[in-house]
């Protein structure tokens, strides 16, 4: 491969070395013309006339950042404020036939233990309210909470923690999402796996495949991600005279999150306050709750504010992570590389309970077959249950899965037929309003002009050759 | 982190003393990073920490007549800039410096890391190659052996519970010996070694003189490729030579599948690695 | 254990278990929870805070160990009058966004001018290998650390 004339490497040090802060950067934005509304200019002049496009802010927040007095959750503190730490479970899959907290009741420090059994309506969920808050009397998979313990010190609640007793009767798992498919496999919720499904369909596309000079076949996986949110999950919870709870919460929907609450603690939502306060970031992570309905019923047995934050390993193994995706990619083209039928089939990796599914197939499904002009198109998604840690919302919502699948395939067949692999986008891509997958007209299209004007600034032309 | 006790000994005899006294419940305490790791998460029969990291005995850079000597408790930012070690053993703080990230560095130790024992422990190739030599102290008085003898298996050396390492020394003759170390990590930064490979040879009218070969994270301890070497001791290094010893060196490693790289990546690496360091340790030696 | 340090300029002094981390003395028994627990094992940095001169993750320090130290924590980095350099670039480029990485980023920052007032981008990564961001990309914390070193040396030459 002849070297680039444009060293990347050279350049991003140039540009990270000379680069001054946005405040002393000319504005691009034309400011002769003064902003009357309405706007009637073409439509992406108005863009960069509104007051807001092309100004300069700074973030309200980053004085307070720089001085580290940002609060988050962990660093409040209440008087007389416990520790609440969860007892997760040793089986992917498995019934409890018993817990015994009376030993880690007796234990330093503890003032309240709480078990799955004692949550007035043990379920709750953005679609489906299949997730329990302490999962009683099945388990399924290794982050479910069985059990939780409030105290005076983190070590304390975490001794306290080794002194419950749990007896399991392990059940048959599943872990691979296309065995969790299948009619024989282990089931995890109810009588099938498979919890939602979504279908696309436009023109026919068995015909269009018939009929395509080429026809490209693979299947791509991707894989869970975790979201690692340099804060853990953290929540306080409080109880007043009056009978209300607030929570402090690391929670990004705090509305949603009141809803699960008044249901979960069989309370009126007039009782329940959540705090949302600064995020050390969330990335969809935190779009749920968590421990929150554990913590108010601590605070409420122990007559004490009580707090909980995840330990990281809680992170990985209990926090939502991004649904891993199983794709089988059937493509058929004419001898110029323009697609002229996709067959698509996506098996989601559910994990335990269903979150935020029904977004991430819907994105996923309709986003599947790229940005290109698809005449017959045929998507069957579907999202299974399997004894793994629960997916849920993160950024992308299934839209990076498909783009690793659609657009792997693309390189793939310009390779297969001699295509320069930017040529072959070319000449698929939408333009303005072009028909998306489920036929919505597509308007402030610009995706062949930032792809040519890109491919310019990279030295494309000059790097093949 | 479990309840402990921590006690800082008034000196190096002192530590001992309290080991010896303490037995299993007791654990000398240098940087802490991979031991307050383990505290938080697996403290086993751990009660008492005996803090070693400031005893004057452990500590100190000097060159004598025997050689280089490092206290066991010096930092490997400490070694990293520190002129005698930056003149005299470059490629020591080559491989100091791609442990873990900068904070790791202020605290861990090179003591520290020899005892705890990974098979990918940094320096230790580097170290490996210039014939050091560590002490170790403990309550029957200092006994003194070739790095290489220091390590038995993963996690595990030749110390007693009661024994401390006290010192490294590099000796004289192999002071600015042609060296080259290098490390092949999934990151830049905060990287376990896949591999790492250390080299240090001369020339003698346009033949390998002693030349010397160490591995990491390729077998159950650092390992010398003693075939290899004697492969290459006495030839007029070529490309194909060097290429040749590479590949002997392989045979003598056992690298893992595990899930950063499978056995196979981790050959081709020790061998694409062996013959950087052996290609650089020439080019300086061929300089002088 | 009673454990005495001089923590940005001030001596303060708690007593604590033997087995209290720095990290953990700093936030809960001095209220200075600028250094934060992202991990808890020396992996992400946001606990990292200078001790005697040279940047460390607290939350793999002793506090007993840190006894007679001093150490610098964010709380530290601006005077009574002013910001910081750092601070001041961090905030004009934009450089945080949750803002959870900024005191140990701006400590490992502040350690690394302190030594190398005229870094090189690859200086800079190297010393911010230690902090991890799961934000911004790193690109503009390097932009306004290179630009608060340029700062910090007309500062210097100017007068």
């Amino acid at each position: 491969m002849a070297t680039r004339t444009k060293d990347i490497r050279t350049d991003t040090e140039e540009l990270l070395t000379e680069a001054k802060a946005p405040s002393q950067q000319p504005l691009t934005v034309p400011t002769d013309k003064p902003v009357a509304y309405p706007l009637d200019l073409p439509e992406g002049e108005a863009r960069l006339r509104t007051p807001a496009v092309g100004q300069r802010a700074s973030r309200p927040d980053g004085r307070l950042h720089g001085l580290g007095q940002t609060q988050y959750i962990d660093d409040i503190t209440f008087p007389h404020m416990l520790h609440a730490k969860i007892l997760r479970s040793e089986y992917p899959h498995a019934k409890i036939l018993s817990i015994d907290t009376s030993e880690a009741e007796k234990m330093p420090g503890v003032l309240a233990t709480l078990t799955g059994d004692e949550i007035p309506e043990n379920s709750f969920g953005p679609t489906f309210q299949d997730q329990p808050v302490l999962a009683y009397p099945i388990v399924r998979h290794r982050g479910d909470g069985v059990a939780a313990v409030a105290a005076v010190t983190e070590q304390q609640a975490t001794d306290a923690l080794e002194k419950i007793k749990v007896e399991y009767e392990p059940l048959p798992h599943v872990f691979d999402p296309l065995e969790a498919l299948e009619d024989d496999s282990p089931k995890v919720h109810g009588d099938t796996n498979i919890y939602t499904s979504k279908t696309i369909k436009k023109g026919d596309v068995e015909k269009a495949l018939k009929e395509s000079e080429h026809v490209f076949h693979r299947q791509f996986r991707t894989q869970m991600v975790e979201h690692v949110p340099l804060e853990p999950h953290a929540s306080i919870a409080s109880w007043d005279g009056n009978g209300r709870v607030t929570l402090w919460t690391s929670l990004g929907r705090i509305t949603l999150g009141r809803e699960d609450l008044a249901r979960t603690l069989k309370m009126p939502q007039s009782k329940i306050r959540l705090i949302g306060t600064v995020v050390g970031g969330n990335f969809g992570g935190k779009n749920e709750i968590t421990n929150e309905p554990i913590l108010a019923l601590l605070s409420k047995k122990a007559a004490r504010p009580v707090k909980s934050v995840f330990t990281r390993g809680d992170e990985f193994i209990s926090s939502t992570i991004r649904h891993p995706f199983t794709m089988d990619y059937t493509t058929g083209v004419d001898s110029d590389g323009k697609i002229l039928a996709r067959k698509i089939r996506l098996v989601l990796d559910g994990g335990a309970y269903c979150s935020w599914t029904g977004t991430t197939i819907g994105k996923g499904s309709i986003l599947a077959p790229g940005p290109y002009n698809i005449d017959n198109i045929l998507v069957e998604a579907f999202a299974v249950y399997t004894n793994k840690t629960t997916t849920g919302a993160m950024r992308g919502f299934g839209a990076p899965q498909v783009c690793f699948a659609y657009e792997s395939q693309m390189d793939d067949i310009a390779d297969a037929l001699g295509i320069d692999p930017l040529e072959i986008r070319l000449r698929n891509g939408f333009s303005e309003n072009s028909l998306s997958p489920t036929s919505q007209t597509l308007q402030s299209v610009a995706l062949k002009e930032s792809l040519t004007q890109a491919a310019e600034r990279f030295g494309w032309k000059e790097w093949q050759e | 982190m479990r309840a402990l006790d921590y006690i800082v000994p008034e000196s190096a005899a002192a530590a001992v003393a309290l080991l010896n006294e303490h037995g299993e419940t007791a654990c000398p305490l240098a940087g802490g990073t991979d031991l307050v790791v383990d505290l938080k998460h697996s403290p086993g029969n751990v009660q008492v920490l005996v803090d070693v990291s400031g005893l004057e005995e452990f500590h100190g850079i000097e060159e004598t007549e025997r050689g280089l000597r490092i206290g066991s408790m010096v930092t490997y930012g400490e070694i990293m800039e520190n002129p005698i070690c930056i003149e005299k053993i470059p490629e020591v703080v080559a491989a100091s410096h791609t442990v873990g990230a900068v904070q790791t560095r202020n605290l861990g130790t090179i003591g520290g890391n020899l005892v705890t024992c990974v098979p990918s422990a940094d320096s230790a190739p580097a170290l490996m190659v210039l014939d050091a030599e560590v002490t170790v102290t403990g309550t029957d008085g200092d006994r003194c052996m070739p790095i290489e003898d220091f390590f038995v298996g993963p996690r595990k050396t030749i110390l007693e519970p009661h024994e401390l390492l006290a010192d490294i020394w590099i000796p004289k003759k192999m002071l600015g010996k042609p060296s080259s170390f290098s490390k092949f990590g999934l990151r830049k930064g905060q990287a376990l070694a896949l591999v790492n490979v250390a080299a240090a040879l001369e020339l003698d009218k346009g033949k390998i003189l002693e030349p010397r070969i160490a591995l990491g994270a390729v077998a159950p301890t650092p390992i010398r490729a003693l075939k290899a070497e004697a492969f290459l001791a006495g030839k007029k290094p070529t490309a194909e030579l060097i290429d040749e010893a590479a590949q002997i060196a392989v045979t003598e490693t056992k690298p893992i599948d595990d899930f950063r790289a499978s056995a196979n990546y981790r050959r081709q690496l020790i061998r694409r690695l062996t013959q950087r360091v052996l290609t650089r340790s020439l080019e300086i030696a061929a300089e002088r | 254990m009673l454990v005495e340090i001089n923590v940005n300029g001030e001596p303060k002094s708690a007593d604590v278990p033997p087995e209290t981390t720095l990290l953990k003395m700093l936030r809960e028994d001095l209220g200075l929870t600028g250094a934060k627990l992202g991990c808890d094992v020396g992996d992400c940095g946001t606990c990292t805070v200078i001790v005697d001169g040279v940047s460390v993750n607290s939350c793999l320090m002793m506090a007993a160990r840190a006894n007679g130290s001093n150490v610098t924590t964010i709380e530290g980095l601006a005077n009574a009058n002013e910001l910081h350099p750092l601070q001041e670039k961090f905030e004009e480029h934009g450089a945080l966004q949750c803002g959870f990485c900024g005191p140990g980023m701006l400590i490992s920052a502040k350690s690394l001018l302190d030594r190398n007032p005229e870094p090189t981008v690859f200086e800079v990564r190297d010393a911010l290998a230690g902090n991890l961001c799961r934000c911004t990309g790193y690109t503009k914390i390097i932009e306004a650390v290179m630009d608060a070193g340029r700062e910090m040396r007309s500062g210097q030459s100017g007068a």
